[in-house]
Formats: structure tokens, C-alpha cells, sequence
């Protein structure tokens, strides 16, 4: 009896490792090179890259709040190598905080910069990086979410492979550091692009989602042009679309520094 | 009733059966809810919310507000250390505070009306050290978002560390950590208050693992309220039985036959099992109120049968005969017994026209019980007599009772003597009343009409202490809140389209020259503007259709036009803005100074408002010093400020203080005391400074919250009440002039029912107890009991004073079998209630207080001043020029 169980469980075992054993070319990314992959596809893309982003909170209630920001970031690595980046985040609107300039120098292995340009209080303030685990602008994103995770922070696991996306499962290096035990990923096989990121909590439940909503081709990257994060304990939800996408703008390095927070670089914005 | 008498055995068999049958209806559903779907369960419902309709504007307002700010019911847990000297600001402490927090965001289980939701604790609004931001400037130009705790600290020095955090941010200093620094409390909000009680003993199992100095306390409205429902029941199950056995115990001092007072006490039961079946049968919920019926029917149901059997027990001697002294007896106190049951009913039915629905339920089915009660009396009360068997009733009635008169002498000489006294010394009797009135009005007039939930529990009750001491260390742990919204709808539609038409040429000027095609452009919008104008459109209509415009333009146009239609964009948002009255400075520091006449009241301990946070964020921007503190002078940098909030762990926290269109804003305030009258004193003093101090733009102001909940349903129940009282006085009064064919003897018996209420709630003013819903609901069980006595007395004192010829021969008879039947009646009922004292509930030990008071004033009443009444206006009560007519079978009952 235990004999045929365990021809059985033998039959079993290697009629799921086949498939795997199939696709050999893919089966050898580990689950770190899949999260790279992902990182460069949804953060690097490009040498440079603009956007019009609009972007809509909406509570449980259904009242929503907008932003409009013009997003503008470069890379400080070359090509393929997760690096170094700069982020200026440009507010048309809601009106009365027009003008209002966040901008981070993300720092791989260290703490990121970041400075606050509030033009009513003309105030240029330098906020202590800590935890980028907090809302982005009240909305459901965060900081982290902005400019993204570093990979090294938290271990992967690759859990499943199927016909579209790995599904990773990450835990995080230093729990202390974050909100979430565990988030799983949907990273599609081809574009590597997260279409689905799942955050789950330390009694198990899953608390938070992003979606990417819309991808398009522009300029030859695949790019991500909507996208939702959902807060299920608040049932709050943002939407974000990417207008006018451009990669590859050459944008001068001095827009990126203090200077430029109270005389934003009107000409790169639009 | 010959019927009856022939057929004992079928009568209580019949009762029997729809006894059971009333239990059954009540019984299936609720063990078996799935097999007896048609069939209501016994719902319990303790929530005082339910003390108004569900569409009382103040309640409708009340759960919009909640949901608009999104808030919910709170349990809050407080921690206190006093014996270590940084209170709980020690490592070992917040330890323990943290697990706590940890332990209590798991605190959720699927819904049992609705498995697929969860009930429980909203963990993202929970406000405990590790849950909170820690806002402060990190030195020169550098701000920081924090948790205030994120893991337990390390080392004591850590641990002060957070206090010093914490006791810089207004929001959470006598809110979340007291300002001496002994307490932390947790504020945990609930799904709804029926989780209340579950969450409760959820955190004391979790509390009891622990150990050291700390203690820990739980309170807030919504446990109060839940756990009085669960001891709600533990004080049916047991005060309630009490109170019968002492009863019963009195009722056999006075009788000294178990068989015979075995029926009463069994009518008292059929008719408390009878209502609480309807009650449960037809859909109605076990309430505060409801709870009580049993407690208000049993004396009742109790005092018929008391009558009938006195009767029976004076006559069955002379005939030695059940069947007919009982149909000698029932045929004289039939129509007597009639009369005060439909007194009694009519008092209980009058709370029907109040505005509470639970206090119309609770009227309503005592009045149903009482009739039951009537009917068993009479149909049960002579089939158990004849069920008795005939040698039991040997050396039984008058005969062995005028032995035992003489065993003891002293009740029947005692009320002898008072008989006498009263017709010798009326006018003393008199002035002795009227000196009472004196002082019950003088006491009236001081009576102080307030509640408050948690002191429905005894002082040394965990919930009281947790109230005590909770607020001895915090600003208060009763919350109502105060909604401000602008007072005008937006204005008219030609209005803002001028408006919007000036901002604009105004704004083309200034950009005139700087943005390349701006005049052109404007122009365009213009000529919109214009026409949405003529669309008579609502202002965000207008701003909609002006948006949609531009936008379709920025799609099509060249890159050289789009800056000229980006900056029109933002005239229009700038327009749309105008209307977010609480991004204005001058509304801000107008809800600072309100917040600070708030702390005059010297009943708000703290408030909360976006203007703190407004004014924190500030200083953190600026340096965090002191100076900096302040509300910001334009709307934009008060925007700006906001948004700068917003990147913190918790931006959802703005939306308590304001709706994201920054039309409507909500004051937190909190309490150290949640009676009404504190809260009524704080609106009024909130009204006041509000007309002297008008605001910078005409806002309404409206309360809401649990605190302020009470208050107003309190307010509907002592008009309710006084009206409901006034009209079944009336609808009384009526029914004695009728039964006494005389308005004399109708007033008369009105006498001490007016006394012994008078005087109840003079001693109410007088001793200041509150004046509460359970003695407001007190006024109505004195009517239909106190009335019962007068028209016993008087109907005996008419009927002797027919046999005697004279009042003064009568008197004295008078104040033989009939009076000791009212004293007896007046001992054991009045007696009977005194268990309640003993109840850790304060409402049902105030019941069984004043249920005795009542029927012992209501009794000396009648037995002191009808007598001395009668006396005094012999000329009226027994004219002269009349001989009394053979007494009206009516007035014929000897009703002892």
C-alpha cells in the first residue's frame, strides 16, 4: 500500500515538473531577476521620461478628489541597470496648490532626498525620508509607489509560472520598516510590466491592491497609462492616468535641483 | 361566571394552554429561527438611539453626519500607571499597550446577518501610540512623518521620548496620552455598537494574561449602553423572581394559606408571560423600556387577585359554601375591579401619545397586561377556589382571622385609632396635606431633569470606575460633535457667472503679456461663460459645463495655445474653490476661538478641529515654534498646509474633521461628563456665542453624537410624558365622575393620586435625584395604581355611611376591613418591590424604590386625607336634603 502511494506520488511529481521543465529558456529566471525585470518595466524605462498625470481619489462614499501634476523623471544609471533617480513632481491643480513642487532624488542603498516647494507659505522644506510608506498627496499611493521599492529590500519567492505572469510572493527584509507581511505580484511574462500587486497583512488579510489598468506601446516601451490602487479596509480607491507619455526628452540635469522648486522649468512641464 | 365556577378544571386548562401557546410563539422562533422563519425571535435592542423614531430629524442628521465624516461608535481602553513615577511612559508599559493595539485590530468576525461583511473593530481608524503620526520638524528645513511608535521602546529613555512626541501635537495631548502622562487610552471604533460588548470582553480576556502596575479601563457610550443590554436580562432572571417570592411571602404573612395564594401569583405570571409573548410574537424588541414590563405588571396583576380573596376570606365563613360566597363575592367587585382596570389601562395607554416608540410599546402592552391580568383574575382566581379541595378550607376565614386579630392586636387598633383621629382632628390631617403640597411644590420646582447611561450602572460598577477615572486623567471621554456648514446654498445663477467673469478679465490683465495668446482665449471663455449663464445652470453645473469646454479645447489646439487654456483651467478651479468655506482663514480662527469658549464651559475638557491641524502642520513647517502656531493667512497656504498633512500614514483623518469639498466641518469635542444637562448647557452656551460672536460667514450649527442623542430624546420624553400624564388624568378624572355619578367624589378620588405624585416628585427635587426615564415612566404607574385605592375607599366609605345612616357611625367601619385591605395591599406590593434595590442596574433600583413609595403614599394618601375630607365636607359628600340612595350596584361592593 505505502509502495503504490509513493509510485503514485512519483507519477504526480513529474508530471508537474514537465511543463516547467519545458519552457527551459524562462524556467532559469529566478524570482530576483523576474522583480528586476519588473522594476525596470515599470520604473526605468527610458534615459528620461515625462507625463501628465491626473489622478482621482475616490472614498468609500464615492466623493472623489482630483490632482493634475506633471511628472518628470530621469535616470542617473545607464540603460538595463537599476540605478539612481530623480523625480520632479510638477501641481497644476486643485488651484490652490498650484505650483506646489515635490521632488525626490531616489537613492539606491540609502535614505531618499526629498524637498516640498510650498508656494503660498514660500517655504522649500526637506522631508526626513524615513518611512516611504506614506500617502502619496492623500491619496491611496504611496511615496514608495511613486518612485518605487528598492529590490534588495524584501526577498522573493517565485510561486507560480503560468501561459501570461510569474507570480512572485515577497517578504520584506526588515518587517519593522512596513505596514504589509507579504505582497504577491502578477508580472506578465513578456512585458514584465506588475499588472496586479496584492499587500497582505500580518494576520494574512489582504488589505491593499494596484492594478494596472491600461497598457499602450509608446516610443517602443511598454508603458503603463492607468492604473489603480485600492485601500480595502478604507474601500477608498486612486486612479491615475498617464497623458502625453514621452521617453527620451533630455531633460537638463539642473531642473532637478532646489533651485528649480520655486522657478519651475515652465518650458518641460507641458 | 356560574359558568366558570362549574367548570374550574376547563378554565385552567385553558389558560394553560395559551400560556404555552404564548411561550411557544416566543420560544421556537428564537431557538429556531431556520424551522419557524414566519415567526419574530426575541430581539433584543438596547440602544438608547432607539429612545427617538428612526426619521427623528435629529437621528437622521445624527447618521448622515457619521457617515458623511465617516466616524463611527467608539470603545475606548484606557491604560493607567500610577506607581511607576513616568507613569505609563515606561518600556514595560507601552509593551503592553502595544500588544494590545496589535491584539485589537484583529478583533473582527463575519457578520451573523451577513457573513460575507465583517464586524468588529475599523482597524485604519484606530487611535492608539502605534497607529498615529508623529508630525515634527527635523531640524533646519526638514520635516518628519512618523509613527509615534512603531515598535515598543526599548529602553525607558525611548519611552519618554514618545510622550514628548505625543504631548506636542494637540490632537492626541488629553486625547490619546493624559497630560500628566499616567495614561495612555486607545480610542477603537466599532463596526456598530452591538459589537460593542464583544469587543469589550475580548480586550478583558487579552487584559487578564497581563501583569504589573498598570490598570486598565474600559468605557465609552456604546459599551455602556451594550453591556447594560446583557445585564439586562441577568436582572430579569433574577430581581424580577425575587420580587415575586417576597411577595409571595407577604402575601402568606397576611393569609397564611399557600393554596389560596398560589392563584394570585399565578395570574401574575400568565399575564407577564402572556405580554412579553405578544410582545416578542408581534415583531417588538426587548428594549430598556420592555424589560421592565414584567416588574410594572406583576404588582398590578397581583392587587385584583388580592381583593377577591380578602372578599372571599371575610365571607366564607357565614355561608361555609365556594360557589356561593365566591359569586357573592365577584358579583360585588365586579364592576369595582372593572374600574380600576380600565384606570389602570387608561393611565398605561396615555404613554401611547408619547413621541418615544419604545415608551408607547412599554404603554401599550402593560395596558394589555393588565387587561390579561383582569381577565385571569376574574376567570382563574374563582376556578382555583373551587379547584380547592373543601377541607382545606377549614377553620379557614373571617373567623380564624379575627383569632390571629387578636394575636396581634396593634394593626387593627393602630389603624382604628387613625380612623378616629381623622374624624376628630380633619382639619389637622388637612393642614398636615397641605403643608406637604407646599413643600412637594417647592421640591417640584427644584426637580433636575437629567440622564446620562453610564450611571445606569451603580458607582462601584467597572464601568463607572472606568468613566471616573478616564476622565480624571483625559479631556473627556464623551464625544459629541458640532457640524458647521455655510448657512446660504451657493449663489444664484447669474451671480457666479458674473463673478466668474470678472475673476476672469481679471486674471487676463495680470497675465496679459506673460501668457502668449491669453487674450484670445479668454475671449472664448467668455463668450461661454455667457451663454452657460443664460442656461440658468447651478453654480458647479456652470463650472462643469466651463470645464468641459476648455478641456475639449485643449485637446485640438496648438502647443503654443496651451499654456493661455492651462491658466483659464485654473481661473475656473480657482472659482470652483471659493465655495470651500473651510479652507478660509477667517472660518478657521473663528473655530479656534469657538473651541476655546468651549474650554469655558468648564464641562469640555478638549476639542478637536481642523483648525489644530491646520495650525500644527504649521509650526512643524515653520520650525516648530510656538509662534508659528497659528492659522496661516491665505486660503492657498492653508490648502497647501493640508496637503502637506496628507502625506502622512493617515490622510483619511482630515475627513473626520471635513468633507472633501470643504463645505461641511465637525468639531470633536469632548466631555468629562456625559449627563444631558452638562450637554444641554455646552449647546446652549455654544448658541450664545455664536449670536454674540457671529462668523466671518453666515454658518448653521448643528450637534450630533451619542451624547447629544440623549439629550434630545430625553427632551421629547419629559414633554411627551408631562402630556401623556396630563391627558390620562383627564380621561381618569372622567371615569370617576361617571362611576361615582358625582363630580365630588370624582375629584375626591383624584385627591391622592395627585398627592402621592406631587409628593414622589417633590422628593425627587427635594433628595436631587435625576429626574430620568425611569421616573418620568413612574408618573403613569402612580395614575393607574394610586387611583385604584380611592375608589375602593370610597366606594366602602359610600356604602357604610348608607348602612350607618351617619359618616360618623361609618367611619370607624370604614377603617376596619376595608382600610387594613388597602394597607395589606400597599405592604406586600410596596414591600414586594424592594428586591429591585438590590440590582446592579440604577434604573430598575429606582423603579423598585418608587414603586413602593408610591403605593405606601398612595395608601396613607387615601387612608389619611379621603377620610378627613369627607369629614370636613360632610354638607357636600352626604347632603342633608338627600338620603343616601340605596347604594347603585356600583357603589354596593364592599370592595376590601
Amino acid at each position: 500500500m505505502k509502495k503504490k502511494l509513493s509510485s503514485l506520488g512519483l507519477i504526480l511529481f513529474s508530471l508537474l515538473t514537465y511543463p516547467l521543465t519545458g519552457f527551459s529558456a524562462e524556467a532559469e529566471l529566478s524570482a530576483d531577476m523576474i522583480v528586476k525585470k519588473a522594476v525596470q518595466a515599470a520604473y526605468y524605462q527610458g534615459k528620461d521620461g515625462r507625463a501628465q498625470v491626473s489622478m482621482t481619489i475616490s472614498d468609500s462614499q464615492g466623493r472623489a478628489r482630483q490632482r493634475r501634476f506633471t511628472l518628470l523623471r530621469r535616470n542617473l544609471s545607464d540603460a538595463g541597470v537599476i540605478g539612481d533617480q530623480q523625480f520632479y513632481v510638477y501641481f497644476h491643480r486643485p488651484a490652490d496648490v498650484n505650483q506646489t513642487v515635490f521632488m525626490v532624488w531616489k537613492n539606491l542603498g540609502k535614505d531618499d532626498d526629498r524637498w516640498l516647494y510650498l508656494p503660498a507659505l514660500d517655504l522649500v522644506k526637506r522631508i526626513a525620508a524615513s518611512d516611504e510608506r506614506t500617502s502619496f498627496v492623500g491619496s491611496d499611493f504611496f511615496y514608495e509607489d511613486v518612485s518605487g521599492r528598492g529590490t534588495d529590500e524584501d526577498h522573493h519567492t517565485l510561486i507560480e509560472t503560468n501561459q501570461n505572469f510569474y507570480l512572485i510572493e515577497s517578504h520584506p527584509k526588515d518587517p519593522s520598516r512596513v505596514e504589509f507581511e507579504s505582497y504577491t505580484s502578477w508580472i506578465h511574462r513578456k512585458t514584465f510590466i506588475p499588472i496586479k500587486i496584492s499587500y497582505f497583512n500580518k494576520n494574512k488579510e489582504h488589505y491593499r491592491t494596484y492594478e494596472a489598468l491600461k497598457v499602450e506601446k509608446i516610443q517602443n516601451f511598454q508603458t503603463v497609462v492607468q492604473a489603480r490602487m485600492t485601500d480595502l479596509r478604507t474601500q477608498s480607491k486612486t486612479e491615475v492616468r498617464y497623458d502625453k507619455v514621452e521617453y527620451n526628452l533630455n531633460l537638463p540635469e539642473e531642473i532637478f535641483t532646489e533651485r528649480y522648486l520655486r522657478n519651475p522649468p515652465k518650458r518641460h512641464l507641458r | 361566571m356560574k359558568r366558570i365556577l362549574d367548570h374550574p378544571k376547563l378554565i385552567t386548562a385553558f389558560m394553560a394552554l395559551t400560556t404555552v401557546g404564548f411561550i411557544a410563539v416566543a420560544a421556537l422562533p428564537s431557538l429556531w429561527p431556520d424551522t419557524f422563519p414566519a415567526l419574530n425571535p426575541v430581539r433584543v435592542d438596547t440602544d438608547p438611539e432607539n429612545m427617538l423614531p428612526a426619521d427623528e430629524a435629529a437621528r437622521v442628521f445624527h447618521t448622515e453626519m457619521k457617515k458623511k465624516m465617516s466616524l463611527h461608535d467608539m470603545v475606548v481602553l484606557g491604560v493607567v500607571n500610577e506607581h511607576h513615577p513616568e507613569g505609563v511612559f515606561n518600556r514595560a508599559s507601552l509593551e503592553k499597550i502595544f500588544e494590545l493595539t496589535e491584539y485589537a485590530k484583529t478583533l473582527r468576525w463575519p457578520d451573523p446577518e451577513n457573513p460575507e461583511k465583517q464586524i468588529g473593530v475599523v482597524e485604519v481608524d484606530l487611535l492608539a501610540p502605534s497607529t498615529v503620526d508623529n508630525m515634527e520638524q527635523g531640524g533646519l528645513g526638514m520635516v518628519t512623518f512618523e509613527w509615534l511608535m512603531p515598535q515598543p521602546p526599548a529602553t525607558d529613555a525611548a519611552a519618554l521620548a514618545i510622550r514628548q512626541k505625543a504631548a506636542r501635537i494637540p490632537f492626541l495631548n488629553g486625547t490619546l496620552i493624559s497630560e500628566d502622562g499616567k495614561a495612555v487610552a486607545l480610542y477603537i471604533p466599532i463596526t456598530s455598537k452591538k459589537v460593542s460588548h464583544q469587543v469589550a470582553t475580548a480586550l478583558e480576556e487579552k487584559i487578564a494574561q497581563f501583569s504589573g502596575d498598570e490598570e486598565y479601563h474600559i468605557t465609552g457610550l456604546p459599551v455602556a449602553e451594550d453591556t447594560f443590554g446583557v445585564e439586562m436580562f441577568i436582572q430579569m432572571a433574577i430581581s424580577a423572581p425575587i420580587a415575586m417570592v417576597v411577595i409571595f411571602l407577604l402575601m402568606y404573612f397576611f393569609f397564611q394559606r399557600i393554596v389560596l395564594i398560589i392563584s394570585p401569583m399565578i395570574v401574575a405570571m400568565v399575564s407577564v408571560v402572556w405580554t412579553m409573548g405578544l410582545l416578542i410574537a408581534t415583531g417588538n424588541t426587548i428594549h430598556i423600556m420592555s424589560s421592565m414590563i414584567p416588574i410594572f405588571i406583576m404588582p398590578i396583576a397581583v392587587l385584583d387577585a388580592i381583593h377577591i380573596l380578602s372578599d372571599f376570606f371575610d365571607h366564607y365563613d357565614a355561608k361555609r359554601d365556594r360557589k356561593e360566597t365566591v359569586l357573592e363575592v365577584m358579583k360585588t367587585l365586579f364592576r369595582p375591579m372593572l374600574y380600576t382596570t380600565l384606570t389602570t389601562m387608561a393611565g398605561f395607554a396615555s404613554l401611547a401619545f408619547t413621541p418615544i416608540p419604545p415608551v408607547q410599546t412599554f404603554g401599550l402592552f402593560i395596558a394589555f397586561g393588565v387587561f390579561a391580568a383582569w381577565f385571569w383574575t376574574m376567570a382563574f382566581i374563582p376556578a382555583s377556589i373551587m379547584l380547592i379541595p373543601q377541607n382545606m378550607l377549614e377553620n379557614f376565614g373571617l373567623k380564624q382571622e379575627k383569632a390571629q386579630e387578636e394575636a396581634r392586636p396593634k394593626l387593627v387598633r393602630f389603624l382604628e385609632a387613625l380612623g378616629k383621629m381623622t374624624y376628630a382632628h380633619p382639619k389637622y390631617v388637612i393642614a398636615v396635606s397641605v403643608l406637604l403640597v407646599v413643600v412637594a411644590v417647592y421640591g417640584i420646582q427644584r426637580i433636575r431633569i437629567n440622564d446620562n447611561p453610564i450611571k445606569w450602572f451603580n458607582p462601584s460598577h467597572p464601568i463607572r470606575v472606568a468613566d471616573r477615572v478616564l476622565n480624571e486623567h483625559f479631556g473627556g471621554t464623551y464625544m459629541a460633535y458640532l457640524a458647521l456648514e455655510p448657512e446660504v446654498a451657493e449663489t444664484g445663477t447669474g451671480q457666479h457667472a458674473e463673478d466668474f467673469r470678472e475673476r476672469l478679465s481679471s486674471h487676463t490683465k495680470q497675465l496679459d503679456g506673460l501668457v502668449p495668446m491669453i487674450g484670445e482665449t479668454a475671449v472664448q471663455v467668455n463668450t461661454e461663460a455667457r451663454r452657460l449663464r443664460d442656461a440658468q445652470l447651478s453654480e458647479k453645473a456652470f463650472l462643469d459645463g466651463l470645464e468641459t469646454f476648455v478641456n475639449d479645447k485643449l485637446e485640438t489646439v496648438s502647443f503654443d495655445e496651451m499654456e493661455a487654456w492651462e491658466a483659464l483651467l485654473l481661473v475656473i478651479d480657482q472659482q470652483r474653490q471659493q465655495n470651500q468655506i473651510f479652507k478660509q482663514p477667517e472660518v478657521l480662527s473663528y473655530m479656534g476661538q469657538l473651541q476655546d469658549h468651549l474650554l469655558t464651559t468648564g464641562i469640555v475638557g478638549k476639542s478637536n478641529s481642523l483648525a489644530d491641524v491646520v495650525k500644527t502642520v504649521h509650526r512643524e513647517l515653520f520650525l516648530g515654534e510656538a509662534q508659528a502656531y497659528r492659522i496661516p493667512d491665505t486660503a492657498n497656504a492653508v490648502a497647501q498646509t493640508l496637503i502637506t498633512y496628507q502625506n502622512s500614514h493617515r490622510p483619511q483623518d482630515l475627513w473626520h474633521f471635513v468633507t472633501p469639498d470643504y463645505r461641511t466641518s465637525s468639531l470633536w469635542v469632548q466631555l468629562k461628563s456625559g449627563d444631558n444637562i452638562d450637554m444641554a448647557q455646552v449647546v446652549e452656551s455654544v448658541d450664545q456665542f455664536i449670536q454674540n460672536n457671529p462668523p466671518p460667514v453666515p454658518l448653521k450649527h448643528q450637534w450630533f453624537g451619542l451624547t447629544y442623542i440623549n439629550v434630545i430624546w430625553q427632551e421629547k420624553m419629559v414633554s411627551g410624558m408631562l402630556e401623556a400624564f396630563i391627558g390620562s388624568f383627564l380621561i381618569v378624572l372622567v371615569m370617576m365622575i361617571v362611576l361615582f355619578r358625582s363630580v365630588i367624589w370624582g375629584m375626591l378620588s383624584m385627591l391622592p393620586l395627585t398627592l402621592t405624585i406631587g409628593l414622589i416628585y417633590g422628593i425627587i427635587g427635594l433628595i436631587g435625584k435625576d429626574y430620568d426615564m425611569p421616573v418620568a415612566v413612574l408618573s403613569a404607574l402612580s395614575l393607574g395604581l394610586s387611583v385604584d385605592y380611592a375608589i375602593h375607599f370610597l366606594a366602602r366609605a359610600r356604602m357604610l355611611q348608607a348602612q350607618h345612616g351617619t359618616w360618623a357611625a361609618a367611619c370607624i367601619h370604614v377603617f376596619g376591613e376595608p382600610v387594613r385591605a388597602i394597607f395589606r395591599n400597599a405592604v406586600v406590593v410596596g414591600f414586594g418591590f424592594l428586591p429591585l434595590l438590590a440590582a446592579p442596574l440604577v434604573p430598575y433600583q429606582t423603579v423598585g424604590i418608587f414603586i413602593a413609595a408610591i403605593l405606601l403614599a398612595a395608601g396613607g394618601a387615601t387612608i389619611l386625607i379621603l377620610p378627613a375630607l369627607i369629614t370636613l365636607m360632610q354638607n357636600w359628600t352626604f347632603p342633608k336634603t338627600q338620603t343616601m340612595p340605596p347604594a347603585k350596584p356600583t357603589l354596593k361592593g364592599g370592595v376590601s
